[in-house]
């Protein structure tokens, strides 16, 4: 049953049939430059959502606020990295270091949440640390990650999944991301607490949701359908 | 991998032929426990893997650790679904134990039974025999294998009522 010499016919068939579909394929672009395409997509829908649901009252004056263009720049920052990391993981051979990418982002997003929060308890006492609810947040992140999301996804789709929980994880935490920077240029609430537990807990929720279901969205085709 | 890359076929086939002969020798290393064939069917699904990705390749990179990294996932994959299948074979020696009494701590005893098992299931339809795979050694509920054979719950409890007649009247005869 087990001839070696039949066996490796059957692999000497495949390459010749393979050698005759040489014909390159398109190459892929460098993570990088494909995360600032996706870039370009995702800000383009985030600003007609904005315009869709209407600006808040205050973005004028929001824009001449340091600390509100600091966490916007590090919500933003950490969506482009994740991004770019997770289309470098479906490079094979790619390196392991592109993992990291959205830490240092992602610190400085925390760091300058956490700082708001000693700020406000320090300008307000407890009544700047109030946490009320607004599952709102949780819903237009989602909303405006949607179609950034989506595209993502398909670009990752002509990589390798070599692994996919943490490649949908931060696919996913690149889209929120992008959602959360988006929501608040209509979302009037810049309360520290509130925007460290209610929007950055909900991007952190949708990559891990998004992580977990990794193996099942991000499947490795069998080269082979039988 | 760049003449490759450029379209040219004969480069292609050389490096092709040169990366099988290097699997081959990576799977026997990695997964010892594979027959010939099976090894071979890994080395090809490592090649079809490489070619599907190769646009994934970058020239100005290495391309070992491109290749490895193909391999190493494939392989993976390989032992996953091999646990599966051995974690079916468990299934088979437990439903072994439904029809013989004890002693299924005796390796020789519970070969024995499996293969009187397997044997038994030859003698079964095809929809019994399936029924059989998905209801006692996949452990799916009706449900479930209703779903994944597209037959129905009435339908598969007729089948595995009927197949389990059948074996235990072939086994227990013996």
């Amino acid at each position: 049953m087990t001839d070696p010499m039949h066996t490796h016919r059957g692999t000497d068939a495949l390459i010749a049939r393979l050698s005759r579909q040489a014909r390159p394929p398109r190459p892929l672009a460098h993570p990088v430059r494909r995360a600032l395409g996706w870039a370009v997509i995702a800000l383009g829908f985030a600003v007609a959502m904005v315009w869709a649901i209407g600006p808040r009252a205050d973005l004028v004056e929001r824009l001449g606020d340091a600390r509100f263009l600091f966490e916007q720049g590090a919500a933003l920052a950490t969506g482009m990295a994740a991004a770019a990391a997770a289309l470098a993981l479906t490079i094979p051979g790619a390196s392991p270091l592109w993992r990291l990418a959205p830490v240092v982002p992602g610190a400085l997003w925390l760091g300058t949440l956490s700082l708001g929060c000693l700020r406000d308890w320090w300008a307000m006492g407890a009544d700047g640390l109030r946490l009320t609810p607004d599952p709102a947040c949780f819903f237009y992140i989602a909303l405006i990650g949607s179609l950034p999301g989506l595209v993502l996804y398909l670009m990752l789709r002509r990589g390798v999944p070599l692994a996919p929980r943490l490649t949908l994880a931060l696919a996913a935490l690149a889209a929120a991301g992008l959602g959360n920077f988006g929501l608040r240029f209509f979302h009037a609430q810049d309360a520290a607490l509130m925007v460290l537990v209610w929007q950055v807990g909900s991007v952190a929720l949708i990559a891990a949701l998004a992580g977990l279901a990794g193996r099942g969205l991000l499947r490795w085709s069998d080269p082979r359908p039988a | 991998m760049m003449r490759a890359q450029s379209g040219d076929g004969a480069a292609y086939h050389a490096l092709l032929t040169e990366v099988a002969v290097r699997m081959r020798r990576l799977v026997r290393r990695r997964a010892p426990w594979l027959s010939a064939e099976d090894t071979e069917d890994l080395v090809q699904d490592i090649l079809l893997s490489l070619h599907q990705a190769r646009g994934t390749w970058d020239p100005a990179r290495p391309f070992l650790p491109w290749m490895v990294a193909i391999a190493r996932a494939r392989l993976a994959d390989n032992a996953r679904r091999y646990a599966r299948r051995a974690a079916i074979d468990l299934a088979a020696a437990d439903l072994a134990e439904t029809f013989f009494d004890g002693a299924a701590n005796i390796t020789e005893a519970t070969v024995v039974n499996m293969m009187t098992v397997r044997k038994a299931m030859g003698d079964l339809t095809p929809a019994e025999r399936q029924a059989v795979e998905l209801l006692r050694l996949r452990e799916m509920s009706l449900a479930e294998a209703a779903a994944v054979s597209g037959s129905t719950v009435a339908a598969l409890k007729v089948a595995i009522h009927r197949a389990m007649r059948k074996m235990r009247g072939t086994l227990w005869k013996e």
